[in-house]
Order: C-alpha cells, then structure tokens, then sequence
C-alpha cells in the first residue's frame, strides 16, 4: 500500500465521519449547470455523495440525471408543502442543503428523507416508462418465473425497480454503517415510508378488451400517484409523526414510541428523535434563516397567520400595487396572451 | 332421436368416460395456469416531449423519444416557455418497446389508452365538455437503422372526461385532475420490430381547437397485448383440440348416416355445434406468425360468436325435443320464438363489432365511443343483444321448468305403463337430466371461474409454484367447452347397440334389466316421427 493511497482513504473516513449527513446528495438538486451526467469522470466532482454512491453513479450513470431530477422534485415538493409553515424548506447553497436542521433527528428532517427517497424512486420509474433507461423491469424481477423475459411473459412493473434502486442509491449511506446508530435507524424507517407512500398509493387501473369490449378480457395495470399526492401524504404522515427512542427486542435494536401510551408507528409513518427547534430566530449556525421579513396572512388563526409566523415579534404592513396577469387567454402550453392588470394589495411582512 | 349411447352405457363405463373427461378437464386447468404466463401485460409508456424544428415539412419527419437519432427533447414546459417554443411545435413522441425490447408476432395484438396528465390553474381551467384534438401518426420499422413507415395517420377527437378531487382554489394550482383515460389505438397484429407513435395537439384559435383544455403537463400512454408465452400455449392447445373434435365429429355423423332414417333435428343441432365448436379450434391464428392480418381479431370475435348462438340454440332445442307431451316438432321453425331473439342479439353484437373492430382495420384510431352519435348507437345495439339475451333465457327457463313438470307427471304413471314406453321415458329422462346436469356444471365453472378471475390480483403463490388463475381460467373454459361438445358427441350419439341389436331380439323384455342397462327399446325402423306420435297418445291419455 502506497502512503499516498493510505492517506486518501483516511481523508476519506475522516470525510465520512464530519459531514455525517446522509442526505448531502440533495445536492445534486443545486447542480444544474453540470449539465448532463455522461461520464464517469463528473460523478466524481458531484458533491455531497459519499464513496459508495459515487460508486454507483459510475456503474449507473444513465439513472444519474434522474436521480438529480428526484431531488429536484422533493425539494420543489417540500418547499410547496412547508410554504405556509415557519420552517419553509429554505435550501441554501452549501452544505448541507438544509442547514443543520436536517442533521439532527427532527421531524423535518423526517419528511425530507422521505420525501427524497420517494423523489429517487418517482424519477427512476418515470425515466423508466419514458424509454431513457435500459435496465428496467425485465432484469430484475421478471413475473410468472419464466426465463424467456419480455417475449414470454411481459415484464415487471417498473416501479419495482424504481424503488429498488432508491433503496440502494439513498440508504446506501445508512447501510454503510451497519445500521445500529438510532439516527441510521430512524433515517432507514424514514426513506422506506417515502417509497411506501407511492407503493401505497398507486392506482389500479384496468381495461376490458374481450369480444366486443367486453370483460371476458381485462387487463389491470398499477399507475403511479401525481408526485404532489405523494407530498400530501408525507405531509399528514409528517403531522402525525411518532416521537420513538430506541430499544434492544433480543439482540436486534429497534425504534419503539417514546410514549408506550401511543400504539406502535407502522411502515408508512414518519419518526423522529428529536424535538424540533422553533424556528422562529435567525440563527445561521444551524441553518435557521428565522421568519424575519416572512410574508404572513393576517387573518389565519393557523401556523402561516401573522401571530403564530412572526413568533409574537408583530409585523408591518405595506401597500403595495402588483401588476397581475388578468383576461388571459392560454393554450395548452408555453402560450399565454393576458392583459396586465394592477391591483393594489396589503402586504404583511414578519419583524 | 331415440336410443343415444348415454342410455345404453353401464353405469361403470359412464364413470370411466366421466373420469377421462375430468383428467383432461385438469390438464387443460393446469396448461394455463402452470405454462402458460398471464394473458396479457400492460407496458406503461411516458410520452417524450420532442421539438419539431422542422415543422413545415412535417410528413417525412419522424420524431424519435430516444436512441441515437432522438428528437431534441424539453424537459417540462417551463422551458418551453423561456425558449419561446409554441404549442404547434411540440410533438409527444413514444416508442415502442421500450429500449433493447422488440415486439414480436406473438403478441397477436396491441391496444393503448391514453392518459393526460392535467394541472389545475385558476386562470386556465378545463372548459365544460371540452374536446382534445389529437393529431397522430404511427410508423414501423423492422430495423434499428431502417427508415420509419407510415402506418396510419389521423385527425382525432376525444372528450376530456374530468374531475377534480379538491376546492378550486388557489391553493390547489398544480394538482392534477383526475380524467379517465380514453381510448387511443388498436391494431389486430403486430407483424413488427419497432413502432413509433407521434403525437401533435394542434392549436386553431380561430376554428376553437384544443382551446380550453387546461394545461397539460404530460401524455402517458398504456399499450397492452397478449404475452408470447400465453399465445404460444394457446395454439398448442388449439393444435390438439383441433383433431379431437374433427375426429369425434366424423365419427358421429358416421353412426348418424349409417341408421336406415333421416337425422332428426337434435342431431343436426348437435352435429352444427360441433362445426362451430372445430370453427373456433382450426387455429389460424398461426399465420399470424407469418403474414400481417390485423382482421384476425375481428375474425375471432366473429368466430366466438357463432358458438355462442350454435351454442345457446342447441340448449333451447334440446329442451324443446324432451318436452314429451308436445306436438311434432322437430323442425328449426317450430322454434323461431326461442331462436329469433338468438338471431337478432347476434346480429346486433355483430354490426356493432363491425362498426369498432371493423373500422378500426382501416383507421387504428378510431373508436365508436369517442362520438355522442357512435356511443348511442354502439349502446343501443348492446342494449337490444341484452334485451334478447334476457328474453331468451327467460324462454329457456320457462322450456325447462316444463321439461321437469312433464318428468315429473311422468315419472308418477311410469309403474302403469308398458315395459316399451315405461324404458322409452326413462330414457328420455336421464338423457335430459344428464345433459341438464353437466350444463349446469359447466355454466356455473364458467361463471365462478369468470368472478375469480375478476376479483383475484391475476397470479397466486403456493410456495414456489406460481399459478397465474387468468390463465388457467381462459385454458380451463376453454376445455371445458371443449370437453362439453366432445362427450355431447359421443354421448348422444345413436346407439350401435340399439341399432344392431333390436330387430334380433323381438322379446322386449329379455335384454334389459338384468343388464343393468338403460335401453330404450322403442323400435325405431319407422323412424322417429312415431316416437313423436306414440308420444303425443301417450300425452293425450
């Protein structure tokens, strides 16, 4: 072993031990200007992934720029589901993505580790059925056990293999570490629920096509759920997400409730660890950008109503006139003909 | 019809044909449902959304989703917007198969159903009834590197039938509608490699085309068709049941030429069954492997139906010849109450087949449905098959609960009559419960393995063996029916015996009995009409 080799790896562990966040690959969501994911060279540069999945970004480069696509959409999903809420899923554009509030074992970080690996999955399936990936469906599991594949029998659905690989390309960093820690225990129960909450939600649909059109033949097909139905079901799961600790049932460790009055969590629900901060106070050691300057509704009773928003700190108001699309006239896409209209609004912004 | 075989067989010979019958009925279970794989396999297929830089000579583009020669592609229609790229120029292209897959004959036909995928926008609903103008073409080629061919190309309309789960409100910007998917694309072959469908949603402001129709944010496309593996054990099956029937067949109408009298109308009903029943098993469908016939989808539904009414006028007739105290019948038009409804419900289900399947050989677009005027008229002819289909059973019901009301008048004067008539009832009896019995068996299978197959997820696991129950229904049945007109044939055949034996023994009383035999030992050499008439004396008394 060359001196050289051995200090990289232990560049490499030391690495592995101090950005000890297994969701730095959101990162890829930031890298737009990469372009394309072509060679092997450019998984090296990509940030924020840890040895092994740069490993198997080489091995599966084509897959690359829909894993980048998943972040994207879980990024996009969580800021639209936290928008009215004091933790707005604000990204910023170092590491790690979410400051450190996804480092510790919060809920928020709860939904984001869900939400990214159900992204993974989402975007590999659908770059499946678009045609831009060949391993799909046939190579995995092939239904009926016949070995003659496509022609024999039809392949399987390709959400299969969207799920198996965001379980192999998101836990991987959990993985690594033998699971044991109650943070790898509670990220692996997480990202499982992201991918249960498409599982679960796909739609069976079916169509008769016998003599005449009639139901003697019928053929059923699973569809998967819009990616915003996936987020509004992460979402309640995130309202309703179980405060665990962890247990030794044998010698295997365990999350169990922290309150032994609340009935056990199940594969689709969100856990955590650890209490969430409020938010409330710009604090950018651990990534709080606080909801100073905050729009909020003065009306709401709720979360995003000027109250609760501003943490008690009051707000201001300002008037302020818009130029607003109105009388449009649309197509289907890209077209849109409307007539400014402006329009004077009251803006409240948090102290 | 006097003397079958079924009457003059001991009871152990009956149990043996019986269990052979069973032992086949098994296997033909087992080929679907251990061979053979599922049926059919829906691929889904997520559309590309390609730029169509050269749009003013758009016929000879073809626009390809992937591989080396792809069209220029946009992620989503963001970036359509920044690139300043219109409505007209975006054209959904889809490939099929999906990459390093090819389509093969086997797969005997291909269907597709289109999904728009919808978002909601304040400023941008979805318009009342609104219709979707879909230009689309489809090509071939049997090459990675040969040219495309034009299969088809179309105008079409569709109506966007929608909902939307959730408040209109500004809130739900971005959710999608929920729409039901619409009929795209059928084709009764598949006699290529690679096919390529190319969509355009053509924007006419003026003329009012595809203005209103929200926003559309993707076009999935589901293509179904039947699996190699399931045709292949199809025609096999086909293959031996051909040569059974044909065999049984000329084997029956043998023993029907050889008796010194005309066949009587059972005979012949039960004879034309068997033709339809060898229609349906001829497998043809081999040369679809060979040749590109996209009618042989039409071709089997013609042929499907055929047996079905053969079928259902047999059950009537049958009734009909054992209703023991009727005037002569045996003629087709005594029955033209029963057999009418038959005729026009087939009739009806055939034009309307014609008017989707039929059109569809010259335009694969084309649905009946997609019309206000096609979609009555296509109900109104199922509706009238239905109303026929309900009042022929009601016919049959009424034949039947008579059959048993005369068997059961019957059966309390039997002990009075003669030895001679006593054996000719008894005959006619077990025939008609015999056969009663085994249709009833059959149509209930039929029905319970229909629901299973129905309410059942397709394929069952036991251990390591997986049983694909739609399979094994479609084999199953079809053996079954099979099976069904086989033992017809055999079992309702004149009796050699009977035949040879009658004239030699004048006793009538000797020969049965003892044998523990039913043998009808109404003499026959005047033929049946004085089966008729001794029936109707008998009827009258």
């Amino acid at each position: 072993m060359s001196p050289e080799y051995c200090l990289r790896s232990l560049l490499l562990i030391i690495l592995a031990t101090f950005s000890a966040n297994a969701s730095n690959w959101l990162y890829l969501a930031k890298l737009s200007s990469v372009g394309s994911i072509s060679e092997e060279e450019t998984c090296e540069k990509l940030k924020g992934l840890i040895q092994r999945q740069v490993q198997m970004c080489k091995r599966n480069l084509e897959v690359m720029d829909s894993v980048r696509r998943g972040a994207q959409l879980a990024i996009e999903e969580c800021q639209y589901q936290f928008r009215n809420r004091r933790w707005n899923c604000s990204t910023l554009d170092t590491l790690p993505v979410f400051g450190k509030v996804v480092t510790q074992g919060t809920r928020e970080a709860a939904f984001v580790y869900a939400i990214s690996s159900a992204g993974v999955a989402f975007a590999v399936t659908r770059a499946c059925s678009s045609g831009e990936l060949d391993k799909c469906g046939c190579d995995r599991t092939v239904q009926g056990g016949s070995p003659q594949g496509f022609q024999w029998s039809g392949c399987s659905d390709n959400i299969a293999y969207g799920v198996a690989f965001s379980q192999s390309f998101v836990d991987v960093r959990e993985r690594s570490k033998g699971a044991s820690s109650n943070r790898a225990l509670m990220n692996l129960h997480n990202n499982e629920a992201g991918r249960k909450a498409i599982l679960n939600n796909m739609r069976v649909e079916c169509k008769c096509h016998g003599v005449s059109g009639s139901c003697e033949f019928k053929t059923c097909w699973k569809a998967m759920p819009p990616f915003r139905k996936v987020g509004n079901v992460l979402k309640e799961k995130f309202d309703g997400a179980t405060e665990v600790e962890q247990s030794e049932i044998g010698s295997t460790k365990v999350l169990v409730p922290k309150n032994s009055q609340f009935k056990p969590h199940t594969d689709e629900d969100l856990v955590y660890l650890d209490s969430s901060p409020d938010f409330c106070d710009h604090d950018l050691k651990n990534g709080v950008l606080g909801t100073s300057g905050r729009q909020c509704n003065k009306t709401s009773k709720a979360i995003d109503g000027c109250e609760l928003m501003c943490c008690g700190r009051g707000f201001h108001t300002d008037e302020v006139e818009v130029v607003e699309r109105c009388s449009c006239k649309f197509h289907w896409c890209c077209s849109v003909k409307c007539k400014p209209c402006h329009r004077v609004v009251e803006i409240h912004t948090c102290r | 019809m006097a003397g079958a075989i079924i009457e003059n067989m001991s009871t152990k010979k009956l149990c043996i044909v019986g269990g052979i019958l069973l032992v086949f009925q098994v296997i033909a279970f087992l080929v679907g449902g251990l061979i053979a794989p599922s049926p059919t396999t829906a691929v889904p297929y997520m559309s590309v959304k390609c730029i169509d830089v050269r749009k003013n000579h758009h016929k000879t583009k073809w626009l390809m989703p992937w591989g080396p020669n792809h069209c220029e592609k946009l992620k989503d229609f963001d970036e359509a917007v920044s690139k300043q790229i219109e409505a007209n120029d975006i054209v959904f292209a889809v490939h099929i198969p999906l990459p390093s897959k090819e389509m093969s004959p086997w797969f005997q036909f291909m269907l597709f159903i289109m999904q728009l995928d919808i978002a909601f926008k304040m400023d941008n609903d979805l318009k009342e009834n609104a219709e979707i103008t879909l230009d689309v073409s489809l090509a071939y080629r049997d090459g990675v590197f040969d040219d495309w061919e034009e299969i088809a190309h179309a105008i079409e309309i569709r109506k966007l039938k929608c909902t939307f789960g959730s408040p209109k409100t500004l809130e739900s910007e971005g959710r999608h509608y929920d729409c039901d998917f619409l009929p795209f694309m059928e084709i009764g072959s598949v006699a290529h490699k690679y096919y390529l469908i190319n969509i355009r949603l053509p924007v006419n402001e003026r003329k009012g085309i595809n203005v209103g129709i929200g926003e559309i944010k993707d076009i999935r496309l589901v293509g179904i068709h039947q699996n190699g593996g399931f045709t292949k054990v199809w025609f096999a099956m086909k293959t031996f049941l051909t040569p059974s029937i044909l065999i049984i067949m000329v084997w029956y109408w043998r023993r029907i030429t050889l008796m010194t009298r005309a066949p009587v109308l059972l005979e012949k009903v039960i004879f034309a069954l068997g033709i339809s029943m060898t229609f349906i098993n001829i497998p043809v469908e081999w040369f679809s492997i060979g040749f590109d016939w996209t009618w042989m989808l039409l071709f089997g539904d013609i042929r499907q139906g055929i047996f079905y009414a053969m079928l259902l006028s047999f059950w009537i007739i049958f009734c009909g010849e054992h209703m023991m105290d009727q005037n002569e019948r045996n003629r087709l038009s005594g029955y033209w109450k029963q057999v009418g409804p038959i005729a026009v419900g087939s009739f009806c289900l055939f034009i309307f087949d014609m008017c989707e399947r039929g059109v569809q050989l010259k335009n694969p677009f084309y649905s009946i449905w997609t019309t206000e005027v096609g979609t009555e008229l296509a109900m109104a002819f199922i509706i009238v098959a239905g109303i026929c289909l309900c009042l022929y059973f009601l016919f049959l019901c009424f034949m039947v609960f008579q059959v048993f009301r005369n068997i059961s008048g019957k059966q309390s004067s039997l002990p009075a009559m003669s030895k001679a008539r006593r054996l000719h009832y008894e005959g006619l009896i077990f025939r008609f419960k015999f056969l009663m019995l085994i249709t009833l068996a059959c149509a209930a299978m039929t029905v319970i393995f229909f629901i299973v197959s129905q309410v059942t997820e397709g394929h069952w696991k036991w251990g390591d063996i997986t049983i694909q129950v739609n399979s094994a229904f479609f084999t199953g049945i079809y053996g079954m029916w099979n099976l069904y007109v086989f033992a017809l044939m055999f079992l309702y055949a004149p009796s050699h015996k009977n035949y040879g034996e009658d004239q030699s023994n004048g006793d009538l009383g000797v020969n049965s009995g003892e044998e523990l035999q039913l043998t009808t030992t109404i003499t026959h050499v005047d033929g049946p009409t004085e089966v008729y008439k001794l029936a109707r004396k008998e009827a009258q008394e």
